[in-house]
């Protein structure tokens, strides 16, 4: 089911009845996107020009001029795409050390009691720890070349990495082991057959979270200290006061980071087609 | 009687393996310390960790504040950020899910922002708000306020379409079926809401005080990193992690509280 | 009378008794002195109110619960675990979403080591058996609930168990695809032979189906109630005379057990 609509159901098929009207025009939601838009866009246009937040807001164009300036030009040997690319590689790099550890240990955990009561305690001491706290130490540790953002990322994403796959397996309907027992399997059966295909939409929905997470991180480390990357670019537009540079610096972020969480969904789509449909979204 | 009191126990070793292994943790990080496998540039012991604490509890330096301030500074900048984007959002997300006007005016701009960290913003606080409280409230205001429209949004969106035909039904204008049947079925996300926010602010606060500030546990930690005293960022990350595990418990149990009222 | 002599018990339960322990602390007695025996071929239904133990019954005799008290048996053997001469059937389904129809009926022979070819032919068999050709490839979830409860009916019977165990296994599903279900249950059981013992608190159902109903009674913890021969003819009807006669007979003594 669509659950952002279901509310609205009864109130579309008694809308659809009318004939149209400019009351419908103005309840349309998508005509109502457009004209949203455009008004944000002239709004920001406006108080840009008018400098009502003195000259630290740039216009529209002057965010897309200056875009389009940094396709073709190098910033610190990188183009655009270049530090769209050193943000993204740093993120795919962490996130994916993080999973390769923190989904196995989940099971782990939540396969066997032992382990579980030997690692859960000291993981609860780290859970509520916000991993951008961590930057500090990564820097003494690290220094400020590559793998100090790469172990924030670590220690950002391997939270709920872990908790999904754990909990992921421990919400299983019991009775499906059941299943498997009467049908003549093993242990090693029950786990192979029901604990991880089980398990998988949670562990799709930890590395969703975690994406976010890698996000905020990658970006706090890059404004801390670096030398490329989409934080770097931001960086640089505060330093020199450009705020054309921020504001694009952030639109790609947002562009880049809506991206990968596109390309995350869509792996789920392939990996699991059984998923949507029972998880109701 | 079918029923009766009985006591099982756990075994005993599932008891004794969680001390064991935190004691285990805390010593062997003492140790490495001490025995100097890692320099103690790059990491502080544990009894140096509480040594500084005690120390700050009442001397500002060299960082400028105890450490009670630097919490302080800290948990106002939170609470005055999530407060305004639980007030903000909310009524947002509440209204963006049931009236099609409001999410056709709102949501394009939602969407631009949602993908956006909220720490991206801290250089635009930094033109507009300068260092300064403000802008640190701005950007935990923009961190909270993403989950909570999400939550409200879909909350509003699982109202059970029954219930709704069922007030059409009976003539209920969308206002009154708004408030009377929406709002109180989007409460459980809503609560779901509040915490998952609170966890976000707080994360973002700390990356927003590294960056931006002269005050607050996340100065504190990137003070110790440049004064290079590691016991100072150890402190630091302590505080801000039980500072995180307290607001944890407290939203929990608040959360019992309400819900607890509302259900049954 | 001569002929009951000869009949071989497959399955027999000899004074269960099965208390549990809930929350940790919480002592349930669920079953007491519960005797039972099964014919060989025989389709035995188990009637009773909800919460009377029935399904820990059905557990125990699957191998999946043990006996706090007494012993059940197979073919003279004692029950310590699940096996594959055991085919069970739950009335929440539990199918495998993440696997096609097909993939959820070959899973038994799969998890029993025969060869891809075997399984895939095995649970073709079943499927046309149960009547769901064409769907193969669907997911659970794209079926109604009476589909689903017939890939949980195939995915029993592709094991080629020698005794089924159903649990309410219609319990779900509205009044008509039940009766339906229930035909063609006694279809499949008529088509491939097997002991049977199937639980339910429907007494029509029990009627329809069974040869003799095994009535627990209710409140815990549960105890067996009288057994009824079901010796009139199939395929029954609710509304035959013999029908209605037992069915007065069967609600007068349970009314007095309560
Ligand atoms: N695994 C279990 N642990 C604790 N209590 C159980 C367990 N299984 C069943 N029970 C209890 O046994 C009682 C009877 O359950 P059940 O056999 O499912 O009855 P029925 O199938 O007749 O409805 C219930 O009250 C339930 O609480
Ligand atoms: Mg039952």
């Amino acid at each position: 089911m669509d659950t952002q609509s279901v509310a609205n159901e009864v109130i579309k098929s008694t809308r659809e009845k009318q004939a149209f009207s400019i009351i419908a025009l103005i309840r349309n939601e998508y005509f109502l996107y457009l004209v949203s838009s455009a008004a944000f866009v002239l709004l920001w246009h406006w108080v840009a020009k008018e400098q009502i937040l003195g000259k630290s807001l740039a216009t529209p164009y002057d965010v897309v001029k200056e875009l389009g300036r940094l396709m073709t030009i190098k910033l610190a040997g990188k183009n655009l795409f270049g530090h769209a690319w050193a943000s993204t590689q740093r993120i795919l790099i962490g996130f994916s050390l993080a999973a390769v550890v923190a989904i196995p240990l989940g099971l782990f955990m939540a396969l066997n009691r032992t382990v579980n009561a030997i690692v859960k305690p000291v993981f609860d001491l780290f859970k509520p720890m916000p991993p951008i706290a961590w930057i500090s130490i990564a820097i003494l540790w690290f220094g400020i070349g590559e793998p100090s953002k790469v172990f924030i990322i670590v220690i950002g994403t391997f939270v709920p990495c872990l908790l999904n796959s754990y909990n992921g397996i421990r919400l299983i309907e019991p009775e499906l082991y059941d299943v498997i027992r009467s049908l003549g399997g093993n242990r090693r059966h029950e786990i192979l057959q029901v604990s991880f295909p089980a398990a998988f939409p949670a562990i799709f929905a930890g590395l969703q979270i975690s994406l976010s997470i890698a996000w905020t991180c990658v970006l706090a480390a890059e404004l801390v200290s670096a030398r490329s990357g989409l934080g770097w670019i931001i960086v640089q537009g505060m330093k020199l006061t450009k705020p054309e540079l921020v504001i694009g610096g952030m639109l790609i972020i947002a562009l880049v980071a809506w991206l990968t969480t596109l390309l995350v969904s869509g792996l789920e789509r392939v990996l699991c087609p059984w998923k949507r449909h029972i998880e109701g979204l | 009687m079918a029923y009766e009191e009985v006591k099982v126990q756990t075994p005993l070793y599932l008891k004794i393996l969680p001390v064991l292994s935190i004691c285990a943790f805390f010593g062997s990080w003492e140790f490495i310390v001490k025995t100097g496998i890692v320099p103690s540039t790059m990491l502080a012991a544990p009894s140096e960790v509480i040594k500084l604490f005690i120390v700050k509890l009442t001397d500002p330096n060299p960082d400028g504040a105890v450490l009670s301030q630097h919490a302080w500074i800290s948990l106002k900048e939170a609470g005055i950020g999530y407060l305004l984007s639980l007030l903000v959002g909310l009524p947002l997300g509440l209204t963006m899910g049931w009236f099609t006007t409001v999410r056709g005016l709102f949501r394009p701009v939602f969407e631009l922002i949602r993908p956006i960290p909220p720490i991206a913003w801290i250089p635009l606080c930094i033109f507009w708000f300068g260092i300064g409280l403000w802008g640190k409230v701005f950007i935990i205001w923009i961190a909270g306020i993403v989950p909570c429209v999400i939550n409200a949004w879909v909350g509003v969106g699982m109202t059970n379409p029954t219930l709704i035909q069922m007030a059409r039904t009976y003539g209920a204008s969308d206002w009154q079926i708004f408030t009377k049947i929406c709002v109180p079925s989007a409460l459980p996300m809503v609560f779901g809401a509040l915490q998952i926010a609170l966890a976000y602010c707080w994360t973002n606060l700390v990356g927003a005080e590294l960056l931006a500030a002269d005050q607050g546990l996340g100065f504190l930690i990137s003070m110790g990193r440049r004064l290079a005293l590691p016991q100072m960022v150890v402190l630091g990350m302590v505080t801000v992690g039980i500072g995180g595990a307290v607001i944890g418990v407290l939203i929990d149990a608040v959360e019992k509280r309400l819900l607890a009222g509302i259900r049954r | 009378m001569e002929k009951q002599k000869n009949v071989h018990n497959k399955i027999v339960c000899t004074d269960i008794g099965k208390t549990f322990i809930q929350k940790g602390t919480q002592q349930v007695h669920v079953l007491e002195k519960i005797s039972l025996e099964v014919h060989d071929n025989e389709f035995l239904v188990i009637l009773g109110p909800g919460q009377c133990g029935k399904s820990t019954l059905l557990r125990i005799i699957a191998g999946l619960e043990t006996p706090t008290e007494g012993q059940a048996f197979l073919d003279g053997k004692l029950i310590t675990g699940p096996g594959p001469d055991r085919g069970l059937v739950f009335q929440s389904y539990m199918l495998f979403a993440w696997r096609t129809v097909m993939g959820n009926v070959e899973m038994g022979p799969k998890l029993n080591g025969l060869p891809k070819k075997e399984c895939r032919e095995i649970a073709k068999h079943y499927i046309d058996l149960v009547g769901l050709q064409g769907f193969e490839k669907h997911y659970p979830h794209q079926l109604s609930g009476g589909m689903k409860q017939r890939v949980g009916i195939a995915r029993a019977y592709a094991n080629k168990p020698q005794v089924m165990l159903l649990d309410e296994p219609f319990g779900q599903l509205d009044a008509q695809t039940r009766l339906f279900m229930e035909k063609e249950t006694e279809r499949i059981w008529q088509t491939e032979k097997r002991t049977v013992v199937f639980v339910t608190n429907n007494i029509d159902e029990a009627l329809i189906l069974g040869d003799r109903i095994a009535t627990m009674t209710g409140k815990l913890p549960g105890k067996m109630g009288p057994v009824y021969k079901v010796d009139f003819e199939r395929p029954r009807e609710p509304t035959d005379m013999e029908f209605l006669k037992l069915r007065h007979q069967i609600t007068e003594a349970s009314e007095l057990v309560l």
